[in-house]
């Protein structure tokens, strides 16, 4: 499947394609026009690559951070009666980290698939989504987590924020509406910073945000019976394919390997007041302690 | 990784395994030693849609297949026996026989609320004098107008102490043996319904398992479910699936046995290296994930069968019979691993022992089991 028709995928919703043929990378501020919130997820692997193979469906999980900010999305939506486009980027071995989003709740899943995107790094990875993101426009809103489990750069949210030209807010601990405008707060240190602004606008979710939801499972039925994941490819977007993979990757990951941790017991001897004092020596010669 | 599991049932797997851990594992110990039904994440477990795993979505359940259901199960067990128990015979002997033998108005009127956890449900068939031989039951069903007025004292009741919706076997008609029983759904709250003490048991302790009485309970002819006299086909072809259950369950707490097993054998040091480099731990090792291996694949044989529509209940039998004697065994070795400390309630081993030893008794005694087998497969192999 090359193009998406997700008409007859999406749940409690009205009846009109969410994707449009014309690729306005904005907000339309038609008020019939479902609001319609996109989180970029990523399946994320959970052991390091053996004989090759960097994910299978036992390696790979929804990365825990997007769970956070999917959560918020749903709730986002159903206050809004909108819809929660979940996208991601990567083999076709991650659409089950979408058919995850999906049993979670959201309406349907993107996967832009493509042999072309292949060792993307952070900033191809962006421009790539970006250009998945003008694929499914019109949107409101675009959610991320704030960073992955396994590769912990946090840099791909603020760089497609960048690459849409919208409004971003990083590390948000809570969103809510205030008439029309969303009023939006992160914490830094000992400061809240309060930002109010209109959709279009993407946002990273801090991990305490939200308790993320159990998926129930009634939606992995759904997931995996009633509902589909649209697969896009380099061919469906209006990107320039040397901007993504190797080419369009300043950076390269050059390898990976398994951190082996060794864990030593050893019992100390002497008084309890000796052996506090040891403790104290040991874990100040091992600069834990100042 | 297991190749008979589709992406679907891995979701289920992962999911399971994955609120267990959080919500179930740090309070199973604690819900084994006080004997406490775990309510706060039995509600969670009713929006998530354990408690009708199978059942149809418009009638409020996950609508699932069997091999989910048995996955599902397996997890649940994995972290605790006593609530897998809990899943397993509401889902397989107290909602799947309303399923399958009860009317359109029954099912609308039972089933969402058990599928959505709100109810609770029992299976009441065993009596002090009827077990194994199902047929020996002595509660009575006189019918009375519209009414049946229902005398029964069922023991041995899993989920009795909690139980909303029961299913009763009683005679209905006392002159025709094994053909005058039949199944009548009682509800909790009606006057003469009492729920006796809870059983103090060696295993499975945070359910509440419990004697259910009924003195001259009129119970109307609504709840019959089936016909008159089918009381022993519903009970047979629910026990059918309900072994399928708990040998899934069987197969979760051996499961956690060999996890437990290895990761002690892994750091436990004796003669200057870990136990685990020790031949004849790798020999108690190799006999516990083999015969859990060769349990589970039983287990999923049935509910692929099942989802099938193929005949199952030979498959069934010999999933209980071979799974609940492999847990025993693999809990065996995993507190002979363990040594004296797998001999102590600190250790989770320790638990498992007494929750696989049940599993062997209930819906079916192993015995019981081989006398199914075995009739099944001289009947088979018979020279015509």
């Amino acid at each position: 499947m090359t193009s998406c028709t997700v008409g007859d995928t999406r749940r409690n919703q009205p009846e009109e394609p969410l994707i449009h043929e014309y690729g306005d990378p904005g907000h339309t501020g038609k008020q019939d026009m479902a609001f319609h919130i996109i989180v970029c997820i990523k399946s994320v692997i959970t052991r390091a690559p053996a004989n090759g193979t960097l994910r299978s469906v036992d390696t790979a999980v929804l990365n825990p951070f997007d769970r956070i900010a999917l959560e918020r999305a749903l709730t986002l939506s159903a206050e809004r009666k909108g819809t929660v486009t979940a996208l991601s980027m990567g083999p076709e071995s991650c659409s089950f980290a979408l058919f995850e989003a999906i049993a979670m709740g959201a309406h349907r899943g993107i996967l832009l698939s493509d042999p072309r995107c292949a060792d993307s790094d952070t900033l191809a990875t962006s421009t790539a989504l970006a250009g998945a993101i003008g694929k499914l426009a019109p949107y409101d809103l675009i959610l991320f987590g704030t960073r992955t489990s396994d590769s912990d750069t946090g840099q791909v949210g603020p760089q497609t924020a960048v690459s849409l030209e919208i409004p971003l807010v990083t590390g948000v601990t809570s969103l809510e509406w205030k008439k029309k405008v969303l009023r939006v707060e992160r914490r830094i240190d000992e400061f809240r910073e309060i930002f109010e602004l209109s959709p279009p606008a993407a946002f990273t979710i801090h991990p305490a945000a939200v308790k993320p939801r159990d998926i129930p499972l009634g939606g992995i039925e759904d997931a995996f019976t009633c509902e589909e994941v649209g697969l896009l490819t380099l061919d469906d977007l209006s990107l320039d394919p040397a901007k993504v993979g190797t080419t369009g990757s300043p950076t390269r990951v050059v390898s990976m390997k398994k951190v082996s941790r060794e864990r030593k017991c050893e019992f100390i001897e002497g008084t309890v007041e000796d052996q506090a004092d040891v403790v104290v020596t040991r874990l100040k010669e091992s600069g834990l302690l100042g | 990784m297991n190749t008979l599991l589709t992406d679907k049932h891995r979701a289920v797997r992962r999911s399971v395994r994955s609120f267990c851990e959080r919500e179930l594992a740090p309070i199973a110990a604690a819900i084994d030693q006080e004997a406490r039904f775990p309510w706060e994440v039995v509600d969670m477990m009713g929006k998530l849609g354990y408690f009708g795993i199978q059942v149809p979505k418009e009638l409020g359940g996950a609508g699932l297949d069997s091999l989910s259901y048995a996955v599902a199960i397996e997890e649940i067990s994995r972290v605790s026996g006593a609530m897998g128990l809990c899943v397993t015979v509401h889902n397989s002997v107290a909602v799947y026989p309303i399923m399958a033998f009860g009317t359109d108005a029954q099912k609308k009127r039972f089933i969402p609320s058990l599928a959505r956890g709100e109810k609770i449900g029992a299976f009441c068939l065993t009596e002090p004098n009827a077990g194994s031989d199902a047929s020996a039951v002595e509660a009575t069903a006189i019918r009375k107008d519209n009414t049946y007025i229902v005398n029964a004292n069922k023991v041995f009741v899993t989920n009795g102490g909690v139980a909303d919706t029961c299913l009763i076997f009683a005679r209905t008609n006392p002159a025709a043996g094994r053909r005058g029983i039949s199944v009548i759904v009682a509800e909790r709250g009606i006057p003469g319904f009492v729920a006796g003490d809870l059983e103090d048991l060696c295993g499975v302790r945070a359910n509440p398992v419990s004697s259910i009485r009924l003195y001259d309970c009129s119970i109307p002819v609504e709840n019959l479910l089936g016909k008159e006299g089918m009381g022993l086909q519903i009970g047979l072809e629910a026990l059918d699936t309900g072994r399928m259950g708990i040998a899934a369950q069987a197969v979760g707490i051996a499961q956690a046995s060999l996890e437990e097993s290895v990761r002690y054998a892994s750091q436990r040091r004796q003669f200057g290296t870990p136990i685990a480099k020790h031949q004849s731990i790798q020999a108690m090792i190799a006999d516990m994930a083999t015969q859990v291996d060769a349990a589970r694949l039983l287990v999923y044989r049935t509910a692929l069968l099942r989802d099938q529509g193929a005949a199952f209940s030979q498959a069934s039998a010999m999933a209980k019979f071979y799974a609940s004697e492999a847990a025993s065994a693999v809990t065996d070795k995993a507190v002979q691993i363990h040594g004296g400390y797998g001999y102590s309630k600190s250790y989770a081993v320790e638990r498992y022992y007494r929750d696989a030893r049940v599993t062997r008794i209930y819906e079916g005694t192993s015995e019981i089991h081989q006398m199914v087998i075995a009739r099944g497969v001289l009947s088979e192999y018979a020279p015509s």
